[in-house]
């Protein structure tokens, strides 16, 4: 019966819907906004937890035929960017003490959790637009800084084109197959009519535009470096990651040959190569992070070079493993002095005199964001360039891995600011860490990445087993 | 089974080390040090069992350790000891605590940090050398980065940064073709196993490969390799990164992190491009010789004390080379040998070095002289140091010259009679190696411990303390036994050698392609 199928299924979506209007109930009391938080992490718990819960169960279902299917995997998979949905609420109290910021996130993720089910492309979009949406919102949210209007702006344009490049290859792809289907793609891709083929580069476009891969990178160094750090958490993280799930169900089993192999491969080449360069000459921890993002977005694009069998399991796997060391980065990130002070690189210098855990955190999400063994972002890239190799692409895994090398020199000068600079004079007089309620918060948020950071170098077969 | 609990015992050891000593909030030095010591003491005792207790009839793995680690992959967590790094893993751990008590007085801040960095880098060596697993080889080898790369950074010289970022960037660059050579190896290995994917070495090691594509792997994995040993023209970090370092940091440097190029030619490198080796030996033995010569001119030249010690490790280790490369058993015990007995003598020197260097603050050859005079007992050693680095038998380091030196004739004769004159060339080249060695370290020993006596700053320099004296005689004892009694080091590694020289003289190209 599919009307139990859609309670059951969407178990986890449904928890967010109700969590978005009991946020909404708490918001309207004066009183009762700080309830807002917990609410939303208990709803995002509640909600991963359903989907592991319907991944182990091993519930199959499709309640809307064509539109929406899920599976074990995808519960699986959404049931990980779901749970990487908590660090990204935890660290937002030392921001803001609004009651907007969890409730658009909440909003967000509802989108979020859509996508791995999603079996036609119009659920897709309406995906990728709910998710999108409440982020313009969550950029303007730090409107107390100048850049945050700009930022937001520039956001809401270019991922407005994105979209609109996306409908387009959808009007196309529909045109020339009748179909918005993934298998209506892959009869794109195969084909030699113009058409269908306007329609697959459109749609690759808009995905490297929403992805940030070069030459459609521009936007994200400016966009994140306007907004606030839990708000460029969310971005880096969970909205790229929607971009690849995306991508993910749209060339489902699909292999690329030909004119689009290769540029399937020139241009996240290019993202990893300049990424990696323009990185170094970065003083803003978020623009650094950013051109860190271009990078690891060539990298997770890499993976569609290879054999559609292992694709989705590389993918998710990388995006898992990066987004723990990036939210660990931006939640290791020590919340002394303002937000500007907090951006500025040098405030790092000499951060292990000061600060040895924040540094000793901060220095593991470099090193496994650089994807120094035997931290997980070197078995994350070794999945993704295995499977490069493994289809043949030898000669592009080789100069994708040299351009992971160039990589490595800005993630090791952070180190170096922090080991090995003396930093600002630590005479006891330094300024106390500011004890309001977020730092524990954010904290917690950086033990948890810590945890499944660590879990993960300890234990990378266990998650591969289970994507 | 007990004993290769043991070998998990020396493994895992530093790392429990390194997080208890993480753990304690705040502690004096002296008890971190203190620490340390023991930790390092308690692991060599386990590794000299396991030397005691080794088979030297047994040509295969022993006290191994297999358990599966990433299922999906054929990834197993996969140690054991052979003849190839049965040595090397007993220098690794005599050395550790040696190093600490030996720097006690060297590293004065941030020590808690130093000793854990330490720790960890035992961690890793020694898991490099035991990994029979190339996924977990590769961890452990690169992982050995990270300690050293902050060790230099934190407690080096004046030009420390860009010490440690050259030598982290070399390492990698190796490393990172290293990997795509990997990838394709393995790759090639499951595609012959019907998709089951395997990193055992023992697995890699059977697969037949076609001669182009074992040029190409070979290049990728000596590159890596050649880098860490390293060889010339790939040394220049080297010399920046010694110079730099600290001085317990020099002397893990020069004493185990070396070896590791070496261990990892003969260990993987060669053995597993076989028809590969055959056609790079006249290129690789040509650079082991010019590493030979070069390395030893250039420390004929220098002004900075750590120098002469680094362009010697070049020297010494081009012998090692060598012997690898020489297709005969004796060169290729010689190379274990040479391994070794590099690692006993170059450690004492840096140790040695770093003595003076903490009394008087230089580095200037120049600013010594007539320390015999001030330092009677340091200039005692200094001499029994340098003789051995030169090579005077009854040291350790003759037998591994020698025994290379042998090897490399014997190699080059058969050759020779064929009418191909380069390996007899290059053995007479590289017997001048010796020569110069000789030169560069009695000119070392003349202007620093004779003539006029000079103070640097003009203070006067206290001789060694016991402390100094116990750890330099400790080594001086090994480097005499390793000297007088090579015999069962040479039984216990003979297996493992003709393993490796079957190896390298048996084509790998499949049948059907030849």
């Amino acid at each position: 019966m599919p009307g139990s199928d859609a309670l059951l299924a969407m178990l986890p979506e449904h928890l967010l819907l109700g969590g978005m209007i009991i946020g909404i109930l708490c918001a309207l009391g004066t009183r009762t906004r700080a309830l807002v938080l917990p609410v939303s992490l208990v709803v995002v718990a509640a909600s991963a937890t359903a989907a592991f819960w319907l991944a182990a169960t091993g519930v199959s279902a499709e309640p809307f035929p064509g539109q929406y299917l899920l599976t074990p995997d995808r519960a699986a998979a959404k049931g990980w960017l779901l749970a990487l949905a908590l660090p990204v609420l935890l660290m937002s109290r030392v921001e803001t003490d609004d009651f907007q910021y969890p409730l658009l996130v909440v909003c967000s993720l509802y989108g979020l959790a859509l996508l791995p089910s999603a079996q036609n492309a119009l659920v897709l979009f309406l995906g990728l637009e709910l998710l999108s949406i409440p982020v313009y919102a969550l950029i303007v949210l730090s409107f107390r800084r100048p850049q945050a209007a700009e930022s937001a702006l520039k956001y809401l344009i270019m991922s407005g084109a994105g979209s609109a490049l996306f409908l387009m290859a959808m009007s196309l792809l529909y045109g020339a197959t009748g179909s918005m289907s993934a298998d209506a793609m892959e009869q794109a891709v195969a084909s030699r009519d113009p058409l269908a083929q306007g329609a697959v580069l459109l749609a690759v476009a808009s995905l490297f535009l929403k992805g940030a891969v070069v030459p459609f990178h521009a936007w994200a160094p400016d966009t994140y470096e306007g907004a606030s750090i839990p708000v460029t958490a969310y971005l880096a993280t969970l909205s790229k990651a929607a971009v690849l799930v995306v991508a993910l169900r749209l060339f489902h089993g699909i292999v690329f040959a030909g004119a689009m192999a290769d540029v399937m491969a020139a241009l996240p080449l290019v993202s990893i190569v300049w990424g990696n360069l323009a990185a170094i000459r970065q003083p803003s921890l978020r623009r650094m992070l950013a051109y860190s993002s271009i990078a690891h977005a060539g990298y997770l694009f890499y993976a569609f070079l290879g054999d559609p069998v292992g694709r989705e399991q590389a993918v998710l796997f990388y995006l898992v493993v990066y987004a723990a060391s990036t939210l660990l980065a931006f939640a290791a990130v020590p919340a002394d002095g303002d937000d500007t002070r907090r951006d500025q690189l040098d405030s790092l210098d000499g951060l292990f005199r000061r600060n040895p855990l924040a540094a000793g955190l901060l220095t593991v999400a470099m090193l496994s964001l650089a994807g120094l063994p035997p931290l997980p972002g070197f078995t994350a890239k070794f999945v993704i360039f295995k499977s490069v190799v493994a289809a043949g692409y030898t000669p592009w895994a080789v100069a994708g891995l040299v351009g992971s090398f160039l990589g490595l020199y800005f993630y090791l000068r952070i180190v170096m600011r922090m080991f090995m600079e003396p930093g600002v004079a630590t005479d006891g007089s330094a300024a106390p860490e500011p004890a309001g309620p977020g730092v524990p918060l954010a904290r917690l948020a950086g033990v948890l990445c810590l945890a499944a950071t660590l879990g993960l170098m300890v234990a990378p077969g266990w998650l591969l087993a289970r994507l | 089974m007990g004993e290769s609990l043991l070998l998990n015992l020396v493994l895992w050891l530093p790392l429990a080390g390194a997080l208890i000593l993480m753990s304690l909030p705040r502690v004096a030095d002296q008890t971190v040090r203190g620490i340390t010591t023991v930790l390092l003491a308690i692991q060599f005792v386990p590794a000299l069992l396991l030397y005691g207790a080794f088979d030297a009839t047994h040509t295969g793995l022993q006290f191994a350790t297999d358990v599966p680690w990433i299922r999906d992959w054929g990834v197993a967590y996969r140690i054991g000891l052979d003849g190839t790094n049965l040595l090397l893993v007993l220098l690794t751990a005599f050395l550790g605590p040696l190093v600490v008590v030996g720097a006690w007085t060297a590293i004065t801040s941030q020590v808690k940090l130093f000793h854990v960095l330490l720790l960890l880098l035992q961690f890793t060596m020694v898991g490099a050398l035991v990994s029979q697993d190339l996924f977990l080889f590769y961890l452990f080898w690169e992982a050995m980065l990270i300690p050293m790369f902050l060790m230099i950074g934190i407690w080096g010289g004046k030009r420390r940064r860009y010490a440690t970022v050259k030598f982290v960037l070399y390492t990698a660059f190796g490393s990172i073709l290293m990997l795509g050579a990997i990838l394709v190896l393995v790759l090639a290995q499951a595609g012959q196993a019907a998709g089951a994917m395997s990193f055992a070495f023992s697995d890699l090691l059977a697969v037949p490969l076609p001669a182009a594509l074992q040029q190409w792997l070979l290049a990728a994995f000596a590159l890596s390799f050649a880098i860490k040993v390293p060889m010339v023209p790939l040394h220049t970090w080297l010399p920046d990164a010694h110079v730099e370092a600290p001085t317990p940091g020099s002397v893990i440097l020069a004493g185990v992190l070396l070896k590791m190029g070496t261990y990892g030619f003969m260990k993987l490198g060669f053995p597993l491009f076989p028809d590969a080796v055959q056609t790079f030996t006249p290129v690789l033995m040509t650079l082991a010789v010019v590493s030979i010569v070069w390395g030893a001119c250039l420390a004929l030249v220098q002004q900075d004390i750590k120098k002469i010690i680094a362009y010697s490790s070049i020297s010494h280790l081009g012998y090692v080379m060598l012997g690898l490369l020489s297709n005969d058993l004796a060169g290729i015990q010689g190379a274990v040998v040479q391994m070794v007995s590099h690692g006993l003598v170059a450690a004492g020197l840096f140790l040695l070095v770093g003595m003076v260097y903490e009394r008087a603050h230089t580095r200037e050859l120049a600013a010594y002289g007539g320390l015999a005079r001030q330092m009677p007992v340091y200039a005692l050693f200094f001499v029994l140091f340098t003789l051995a680095s030169v090579g005077l038998p009854t040291t350790s380091g003759f037998t591994g010259e020698f025994l290379v030196l042998l090897g490399a004739f014997t190699g080059a004769w058969p050759q020779h009679l064929d009418g191909n004159q380069l390996p007899l060339v290059l053995a007479v080249v590289a017997s001048t190696g010796v020569v110069l060695g000789a030169l560069y370290m009695l000119r070392f020993a003349l202007t620093f411990l004779f003539g006029p006596v000079k103070a640097p700053h003009d203070t006067a320099l206290t001789d060694l303390s016991r402390r100094e004296q116990a750890v330099l005689a400790v080594l001086m004892a090994a480097i005499l036994w390793l000297g007088l009694f090579p015999g069962e080091a040479l039984r216990k590694t003979e297996g493992a050698s003709m393993a490796y020289l079957q190896q390298i003289t048996t084509s790998r190209v499949p049948t059907d392609a030849r």
